[in-house]
């Protein structure tokens, strides 16, 4: 019985910062733009929430920092995608290298060392709000999404940016909008790993939940509780390799780690042709 | 005004950029850009040994970079060149500790083994994107995690060797390394097989009926399989030739410089690649010489590390900024000719 907490408790929260990258690859690909830089955003979210936390001696304004770090990544991104008509996968793979590296530049010029951050202020217990926060966010993409103008705007920049443009409205306009907010919620996620599960910034530390956020998108059929349903079941399995942990010799750690990734394959392959995308999706307006 | 543009939008307003962004990463650390970039040109050309390194780096790069090239022409996007060539590796590090064959024949074999270990993971994706209509660009990215897991555990179990303290296959024995290019360095003959390769890869572009429909698919897909070619074929056998030859980079990494496979084979060549084929305006022969630019970032930022202090991680930042503006610059190109 205490197993069966531990497991829904776990997956609750190693689901976190992958709903939240989820949401905001949902966003992103609903307007039309494939947000490769998913990762290299919640690396961003969650390098610049340690270095503000530190200057701050906060968390809070840490947070908001990797938030604002991810949405001006989004911005890049936007940029590139819109008015620079630069191909979105490109993109997205330059902004994924230039926050790596940048992260592992920043380490050593600001605490001398390579790897890891020292350790900053937290959000300690309070980070159960941010578990929360994240599916509240998804009931709230939701209803953005399908019941309001814009959110039907955004749906249709992703499907026909033309018959956008025809309704007297600006999809390059929209699509930066849903870029920004889409780099802001993996910053959110990133922020989550750096100062909500832990106390500093490693390298590595994302460890690919950008792409897997990527995968629960098309698992999820591009809706936000779909992804979300999407990053749950990749929270349990993360969740499994610590509560099965030690319990089954038989099996290697690192085959436990790889698990997701291979489920994500498979279920592409047996996923893809039932579902569709948004018709114009990654292609440039 | 026009011409300042186009001039900037072109290979030398890359230079220019690189310098100034690398001279603007140098200030910060707290080094002059005089300073930085002598220690930079000095540890990748400055002697043998350097320059040696350098080319160590540019044939690392060169092999992912030249089948990222063959599948981005093909309008694929071969996310994954890490991971196949992690798997070209493992297969060559594999064969090499257990297998024991005239040398010749040997080094032939883990090369060859080395494309199908890559081959195989760039076929997966393929077959996946052919088959199911998967996308290629997911199906690589995961593709890189699996291979990475798959490679730790069985180099920290069944391929382990027998004296080896980490996670790391025995070595090979000294007749079955990859002979040595330069003397007393580690510069092997990986480099003159890369660039035949990037030959043969030019050739098949410009003068085959394969290239031709390759370039076809990548630029006009409707069109080419209205014209009959089989696209699903083209699919999977692009994505599969193009981790082949990232395959046997892997394979040179470990006959030619490491003599045995370990996980640390590669620190992002396969994502670096991507940066260098684009630079190379995915051509073979311009790809040859940007791997060589980069080879100099990579030798020189280790230099450039030790004697100015200024994080080598840098030179992974200005590569993004540098996918980022080129990819640009194609736009800025374009419309400079409209105007």
């Amino acid at each position: 019985m205490t197993l069966a907490i531990t497991l829904i408790v776990l997956t609750l929260i190693k689901a976190t910062p992958i709903v939240y990258a989820a949401l905001g690859g949902v966003i992103s690909e609903r307007s039309g733009v494939i947000n490769i830089g998913l990762e290299g955003m919640m690396v961003a979210g969650a390098f610049f929430a340690v270095i503000v936390s530190y200057a701050t001696g906060s968390p809070v304004p840490g947070l908001m920092a990797g938030i604002a770090a991810g949405a001006a990544f989004g911005y890049i991104l936007a940029l590139a995608a819109t008015r620079f008509k630069v191909d979105q996968i490109v993109a997205g793979t330059g902004i994924n290298l230039i926050c790596t590296g940048g992260a592992a530049y920043g380490l050593v010029l600001l605490f001398n060392q390579p790897g890891a951050s020292v350790q900053v202020h937290a959000l300690g217990s309070d980070y159960w709000i941010l578990v929360l926060l994240a599916f509240a966010l998804a009931a709230a993409l939701h209803v953005v999404l399908y019941r309001t103008p814009w959110g039907l705007r955004v749906r249709a920049c992703g499907e026909n940016p033309f018959a956008v443009t025809s309704a007297g409205l600006n999809p390059l306009l929209l699509r930066t909008y849903a870029v920004v907010l889409s780099g802001a919620l993996a910053g959110l996620g990133g922020a989550f790993l750096s100062i909500g599960e832990l106390n500093l910034y490693s390298e590595g530390m994302t460890a690919g939940r950008g792409f897997i956020a990527l995968a629960a998108v098309i698992f999820g059929r591009w809706t936000p509780l779909g992804a979300t349903g999407a990053a749950l079941v990749f929270g349990l399995f993360e969740a499994l390799q610590f509560v099965l942990e030690g319990r089954i010799a038989w099996l290697p750690p690192s085959a436990m780690s790889a698990l997701p990734y291979v489920a994500a394959l498979i279920a592409l392959a047996g996923i893809t042709g039932r579902v569709r995308p948004p018709k114009a999706d990654g292609v440039p307006y | 005004m026009k011409r300042a543009l186009s001039m900037l939008s072109g290979p030398l307003g890359a230079i220019l950029l690189v310098v100034v962004l690398m001279s603007l990463a140098m200030v910060v650390a707290g080094t002059s850009p005089i300073d930085g970039f002598s220690a930079l040109f000095l540890g990748a050309l400055g002697g043998r040994n350097e320059l040696g390194e350098t080319l160590v780096a540019t044939t690392s790069l060169l092999f992912p970079a030249l089948g990222i090239t063959l599948a981005f022409r093909a309008g694929l996007f071969n996310i994954g060149a890490e991971g196949q060539l992690l798997m070209g590796g493992l297969f060559a590090g594999a064969a090499g500790a257990a297998i024991a064959l005239p040398p010749a024949i040997e080094i032939t074999l883990l090369l060859l083994l080395g494309a199908v270990g890559g081959g195989i993971w760039g076929g997966i994706a393929g077959w996946m994107k052919a088959r199911f209509g998967a996308s290629e660009i997911i199906a690589t990215l995961m593709l890189n995690f699996v291979a990475a897991f798959l490679a730790l555990d069985l180099v920290s179990g069944p391929l382990k060797g027998p004296v080896a303290s980490g996670a790391e296959t025995a070595w090979l024995a000294p007749q079955y390394w990859l002979p040595t290019l330069l003397p007393h360095t580690r510069l092997s003959i990986g480099l003159v097989i890369a660039l035949a390769i990037a030959v043969v890869l030019q050739f098949v572009f410009t003068r085959t009926v394969f290239g031709y429909d390759l370039r076809a698919a990548g630029e006009a897909p409707e069109a080419a399989r209205r014209s009959g070619i089989d696209l699903r074929r083209l699919t999977w056998l692009s994505l599969a030739l193009s981790g082949a030859i990232a395959g046997v980079g892997g394979a040179v990494i470990v006959t030619g410089e490491l003599h045995r496979f370990n996980t640390q084979l590669s620190p992002g060549y396969g994502f670096t690649a991507i940066a260098v084929a684009l630079v190379g305006d995915l051509n073979p022969l311009w790809v040859c010489v940007a791997a060589f630019g980069f080879g100099i970032l990579e030798a020189g930022g280790l230099a450039m590390q030790a004697s100015a202090q200024v994080p080598k991680d840098a030179i992974h930042l200005i590569e993004g900024l540098i996918i980022l503006v080129l990819a640009a610059r194609r736009y800025v190109a374009a419309r400079t000719e409209v105007a």
